[in-house]
């Protein structure tokens, strides 16, 4: 909306008194947005202070305080650092900057303080590499993951060949009735990552990419992870030039909240891992994974 | 009907703050686990303003999943002087949750609406402070007293998501009486809830 105004010059057509009176209509989001534009217009541009909306608006996030508590599903985190996981991926192939939509809450610039970017603010923590952090690892979005993917294939035709197999391969366990699926991700946000489906007979096949060449007898092994068991291996496999794997295994629980983790270790056949991951993710459902 | 005026004094400046605007500045750096420790610390009251306001299970995750990948993405949004990091987030959760109820209910198909600010103003500053402290009891006391009409307007504008005409329509109440009573309801909370 750019000039609202009456032929009389009223800010957002509205004159003052009018605006008084949507105040608490507007500050409870009780108006239709023509309306709240229209308000939100006069503030913006009328010289009065309207400090009505200062004193209703104020009260109005108390109003959260007398919901009755209730628990998220478990799997929501999932779903959401799996999303979150995809959404950087996307960015990341597609050396896009980050995607700026306006989630501002409405306010007005007449009764807070003016719209500016945020300053950062300096922090020197860096994120802690901890099989702790395991369970902070995201399940699956596939399809969009395959897109980001496709992206940075298009510039890497010669790997990409091998790895699109690898991952439409698990990408057709994941279709399977009752198959679970995994994004795997650096624990650091930025480096190897994947996609894995356990199939109901316990199959699971995992395509891995980013990761750095294996030397030597070096392996990456795949570790499974129940709830209050230690990491039990699922099986290695080296890595090339091309920095992408891929391993099928069976004998992995199809179960929900399973935690997948990826390490490099010097030798085969470790019974316990001697690092850090390098990549985690946790079992979903498909069917709960769409949203 | 007492009506106070100025602002509201600071009750308790809170140390979650500090942790939450740390969060999400190593949310605009793509740090993952960030949201997940947002995540955790908002997760039942996000989820819980989701649900009260949809009254469904699934719509209220995807609402829920909407507004923290909404933080993700706009981490560099934020404004401090806007209130707090809490603040900020619910009410991301409380507009998406209402705009969702307003598609459910619109014979039409409305079009998500990414970039529209939420309905209802978040004011900020110290209130986003205040309210971060308020005791659930203590808010559910003072709806409590208010009168059966001011509490049934501003829960259906608030958690019902209809506007001031829907509200008029369906309590069969003029559209003055309906915004007298929001009004004076709000400005009895605000009362009632004062240091």
């Amino acid at each position: 909306m750019t000039d609202a105004r009456r032929p009389g010059g009223q800010p957002g057509g509205l004159t003052c008194d009018e605006v008084r009176d949507l105040a608490a209509s507007y500050v409870l989001g009780a108006l239709t947005d023509q309306e709240m534009d229209a308000v939100r217009e006069h503030l913006a541009d009328c010289p009065e202070t309207h400090a009505e909306f200062a004193e209703l608006g104020s009260v109005v996030p108390a109003l959260d305080a007398a919901v009755p508590l209730m628990e998220p599903p478990t799997g929501l985190r999932d779903r959401i650092m799996a999303a979150a996981a995809a959404d950087l991926d996307a960015r990341r192939q597609a050396d896009l900057p980050p995607v700026v939509v306006s989630e501002q809450p409405a306010q007005t610039d007449h009764v807070a303080a003016p719209a500016a970017a945020a300053e950062p603010i300096p922090i020197g923590r860096s994120r802690e590499r901890r099989w702790t952090w395991v369970a902070g690892i995201a399940a699956v979005l596939a399809f969009v993951l395959l897109g980001a993917w496709n992206l940075s294939l298009q510039g890497q035709l010669d790997a990409a060949k091998g790895y699109q197999a690898q991952v439409a391969s698990v990408l057709d366990a994941a279709s399977q009735p009752g198959a679970l699926t995994a994004v795997l991700s650096a624990p650091s946000g930025q480096g190897p990552n994947g996609i894995a489906a356990v199939t109901s007979d316990g199959k699971m096949r995992i395509a891995m990419r980013d990761l750095a060449p294996t030397a030597g007898d070096e392996v990456y092994e795949t570790w499974m992870i129940l709830p209050n068991t230690a990491p039990a291996p699922v099986g290695g496999f080296t890595v090339g030039a091309s920095g992408s794997g891929f391993i099928e295994a069976g004998g992995v629980p199809a179960q929900p909240g399973l935690v997948l983790a990826v390490t490099r270790e010097p030798r085969p056949g470790m019974t316990a891992p001697s690092s850090d991951p390098v990549s985690v993710g946790t079992t979903t459902s498909t069917a709960n994974s769409t949203g | 009907m007492s009506e106070s005026s100025g602002p509201l004094p600071l009750r308790v400046a809170t140390v979650s703050d500090d942790a939450d605007r740390a969060a999400l500045e190593r949310i605009a750096r793509d740090e993952l686990g960030a949201l997940d420790e947002l995540y955790e610390r908002y997760k039942t009251m996000a989820y819980s303003i989701a649900y009260r306001i949809t009254n469904d299970a699934t719509l209220a995750e995807d609402v829920v999943q909407e507004a923290f990948l909404g933080v993700w993405r706009n981490a560099t949004r934020y404004v401090q002087g806007r209130g707090s990091v809490k603040t900020w987030l619910l009410s991301i959760v409380h507009h998406r949750a209402i705009d969702a109820v307003r598609r459910r209910r619109s014979t039409v198909d409305l079009p998500e609406r990414d970039d529209a600010p939420p309905p209802a103003l978040r004011l900020p500053d110290v209130w986003g402070e205040v309210s971060s402290n308020l005791d659930a009891d203590e808010v559910r006391a003072a709806l409590a007293s208010l009168s059966d009409v001011q509490r049934e307007a501003l829960e259906l504008a608030y958690f019902g998501g209809l506007t001031q005409t829907e509200i008029a329509e369906r309590t069969g109440t003029p559209l003055g009486t309906v915004k007298s009573r929001m009004r004076l309801g709000l400005l009895a909370m605000r009362e009632m809830l004062s240091p």
